[in-house]
């Protein structure tokens, strides 16, 4: 009979992602809905504020992608104020992104997206000899002996048989849709535990440009922190080597840990090629070596790909109003010159209007409005963003380093490139991008390095930093492409305030309901056609959603001290 | 000498959510502290914070929370009384306190004095700030906070 899964994970005060899909009778899906079912309405909190202020609000958007909102926010002001930044400020704003980029997606692999291939409970049944004797030929990476794989292994046992610390709870260990070996789970859990010790490395570059983190400084007109390589106190030679220390060490772990576990896992996975979707993508492009608006300078490129066609790159310009729209026919908002045409966001209008059920509901009515999440739209086509887009669109314009890697991913696996448009072809792109970003590091290390030689120490352009040297009204369009993919923060600015702010985030275009038209956002595409094995255990669901890298809601923080499910599953 | 983290955990855009911030700023400000006692706006971080959990040895936490029995006042619990466990989740944003106790223990680095310091949250509204209910309850978690400190620094 045909089901309706409905994956949500509110526990009592949290608003998050919520997917309902629809089964046949051989548990295959045949149609997905997307909900976002919490208001973020930060937008309304930046109206009538100081635009140079902007970004420190911006950054406390997101749990985990505080830097890239707060890059967004002061390029947007820099565009809106014809600032430029200077090139130590561009380069080192370069750095912390690659370091960021690198970050995030080491820790989703490992930390998110790894239990869905990796079953923690299998690894207790590993021979540590073999989990060794695969490891060493996989991979150079040092920690590989018998004696730690059994260490670990034993440490593994004596957790889950505690019981009292529950820890891994909620998994769906045993899943028919599990199919590595004992040892490579076993492997990948010791990996895991060590991408989540190494990750704290990574991100001291943060604290050293950005003055502290979690939450880095930015600053509109370059960056906040000093450079002189014979000061105390500033970014000095010491701290410069220490940069270089953290960036050679993250290459290596990217090279001999990720990478090879990538592969390894991939290769039992192979025959699962579901969750391709919309085969649409776009990128706003990143990382300038010159000024941010010189898009051939990206070492990212801009483009939208339609249809998987990796013959045709299609410009984007997000300044053009018939572009990038937002509608909200399935969403909780009104428009006050009409909900049925979608608003570029220099146009945009932030009402929230709710029409849904009242909670708590067990479904959502998805033929009227069930979200709170606009629907963002290129040229009215739905598209997907994040790694896979930007591998897709740098390899179709003939980057060297991507068609050398994606190359060599599909060569050790075997496969075609029609594989690549799939949860496991999404999942293998965020690596292969984890390995450039790390690439990048280095490169703009170099470059930083080189360029304070010749006695270049600026930072921060103050030419416009007084508002009486701002025009009466302007307007600004600030990107970036952030781990999870394209984001783009507009705002105009009068009488030296914010009047009207719009953030359009990667997780919008992904997990968008559908458009005025009918089409599905990204992840509805996405889980279409996908068969469940077993749908009060909806691990495919979790499988192709975390591929995308889920932002939602990520606001909310009050810690539960029932220790309630994050995520439950009803069947209607 | 204990080094010690003192780490606020919450947004401050969503009224009451950001207790655990705005009760770390207070108590920075409220008087001089040694140097190894560390304050840290851990923001909405998650995984992020792992490094301020494990790099220390006695870890005072603040965070708005939803006891079991939801009366309105400040909470406290040490050590075993927290839960550790690793949920599974939709997003890397569903992290929160209890995961990062799990991931440490099984790192083998949990701090040896743990303390979490937290109240329910009454106004969750964007953009509110702090409740008077909730500001009531600051104060006194800033008292209850420096006698923990205290105890330890004394120790």
């Amino acid at each position: 009979m045909a089901k309706k899964i409905v994956v949500d994970p509110i526990p009592r005060i949290e608003g998050h992602l919520r997917i309902e899909a629809k089964t046949n009778d051989a548990n295959v899906i045949e149609e997905a809905w997307s909900t976002g079912t919490m208001w973020r309405g930060i937008e309304v909190i930046l109206q009538g504020r100081d635009p140079r202020d902007a970004w420190a609000f911006a950054e406390r958007i997101c749990g985990v992608c505080t830097t890239v909102h707060a890059l967004a926010s002061v390029r947007c002001v820099e565009d809106a104020l014809g600032i430029e930044v200077p090139t130590n400020a561009r380069i080192i704003r370069n750095l912390m992104e690659a370091t960021q980029h690198t970050q995030d997606h080491l820790v989703h692999f490992y930390h998110l997206h790894a239990l869905d291939w990796v079953d923690v409970v299998s690894a207790l049944k590993a021979d540590p000899k073999q989990a060794s004797d695969i490891a060493q030929s996989i991979s150079p990476w040092p920690k590989s002996s018998v004696g730690y794989f059994k260490d670990l292994q034993k440490r593994l046992v004596s957790f889950v048989e505690s019981g009292q610390l529950g820890i891994f709870s909620n998994g769906y260990w045993g899943h028919p849709a599990y199919k590595l070996p004992p040892e490579v789970n076993l492997i990948a859990v010791a990996h895991y535990l060590e991408a989540l010790d190494f990750q704290k490395e990574i991100i001291k570059i943060q604290t050293i440009f950005g003055g502290k983190n979690p939450h880095p400084n930015y600053l509109v007109g370059g960056m906040a922190c000093a450079i002189d390589p014979n000061s105390d106190t500033a970014i000095n030679i010491e701290r410069l080597a220490m940069v270089k220390k953290i960036i050679d060490d993250t290459q290596t772990f990217i090279d001999q840990v990720y990478i090879p576990d990538l592969l390894a896992i991939a290769s039992y996975y192979k025959g699962w090629l579901y969750g391709g979707g919309l085969g649409n993508f776009m990128s706003y492009g990143d990382f300038p070596e010159k000024n941010v608006n010189d898009v051939k300078s990206l070492l990212w490129p801009r483009g939208v790909i339609l249809n998987k066609d990796l013959t045709t790159i299609h410009d984007v310009d997000p300044r053009d109003t018939a572009q990038i729209k937002e509608e909200i026919g399935h969403s909780w908002y009104t428009y006050s010159k009409g909900s049925d045409k979608g608003l570029h966001p220099w146009e945009g209008e932030t009402k929230p209007h709710y029409t849904g059920p009242k909670p708590p509901y067990e479904y959502m009515d998805t033929d009227k409005q069930y979200s709170w999440l606009k629907t963002p739209r290129w040229k009215d086509h739905a598209v997907e963003v994040g790694p896979l887009a930007r591998v897709l669109i740098g390899y179709a314009k003939g980057d060297p380093m991507l068609k050398d890697t994606v190359g060599m991913v599909l060569g050790k696996l075997g496969v075609g490139p029609e594989a690549l448009f799939s949860t496991l072809g999404r999942t293998a792109a965020r690596g292969i991008e984890c390995k450039q970003t790390a690439g990048f590091m280095g490169k703009f290390y170099d470059e930083l390095i080189a360029n304070v030689k010749t006695g270049d120490y600026r930072t921060f352009n103050s030419d416009r930093w007084d508002p009486s040297t701002w025009p009466a009204e302007c307007k600004g369009f600030g990107y970036t492409e952030a781990p999870r993919g394209s984001l783009g923060h507009w705002i105009r600015i009068k009488d030296k305030k914010i009047d009207e702010y719009q953030i359009v985030v990667p997780s919008t275009w992904n997990a968008s309901p559908r458009d005025n038209k009918g089409n599905s956002g990204a992840y509805e595409a996405a889980l279409k056609g996908t068969p469940m094995a077993d749908p009060s255990k909806p691990l495919e669901i979790l499988r192709t959603i975390h591929s995308f890298d889920p932002c939602l809601a990520c606001a909310s923080h009050v810690f539960d001290m029932n220790g309630n499910e994050i995520t439950k599953v009803t069947i209607v | 000498m204990k080094k010690i983290n003192v780490v606020g955990l919450g947004n401050l855009l969503f009224g009451d959510e950001g207790f655990g911030v705005e009760a770390v700023r207070a108590i920075e400000a409220c008087r001089q502290f040694p140097e190894s006692v560390n304050f840290v706006d851990g923001g909405t971080q998650g995984i992020y914070l792992l490094d301020y959990f494990e790099s220390c040895d006695a870890l005072l936490v603040f965070d708005s929370i939803i006891p079991v029995e939801f009366e309105p006042k400040v909470y406290l619990y040490r050590n075993d009384e927290l839960p550790a466990f690793i949920h599974r989740k939709m997003s890397a944003h569903q992290m929160g306190l209890s995961e990062l106790l799990g991931v440490a223990r099984l790192h083998g680095r949990v701090p040896g004095e743990i303390v979490l310091i937290g109240a329910p949250p009454h106004n969750l509204d964007l953009g509110g700030g702090l409740s008077d209910v909730m500001r009531g309850h600051l104060e006194k978690g800033v008292a209850m906070a420096v006698e923990v400190l205290e105890g330890w620094l004394g120790e």
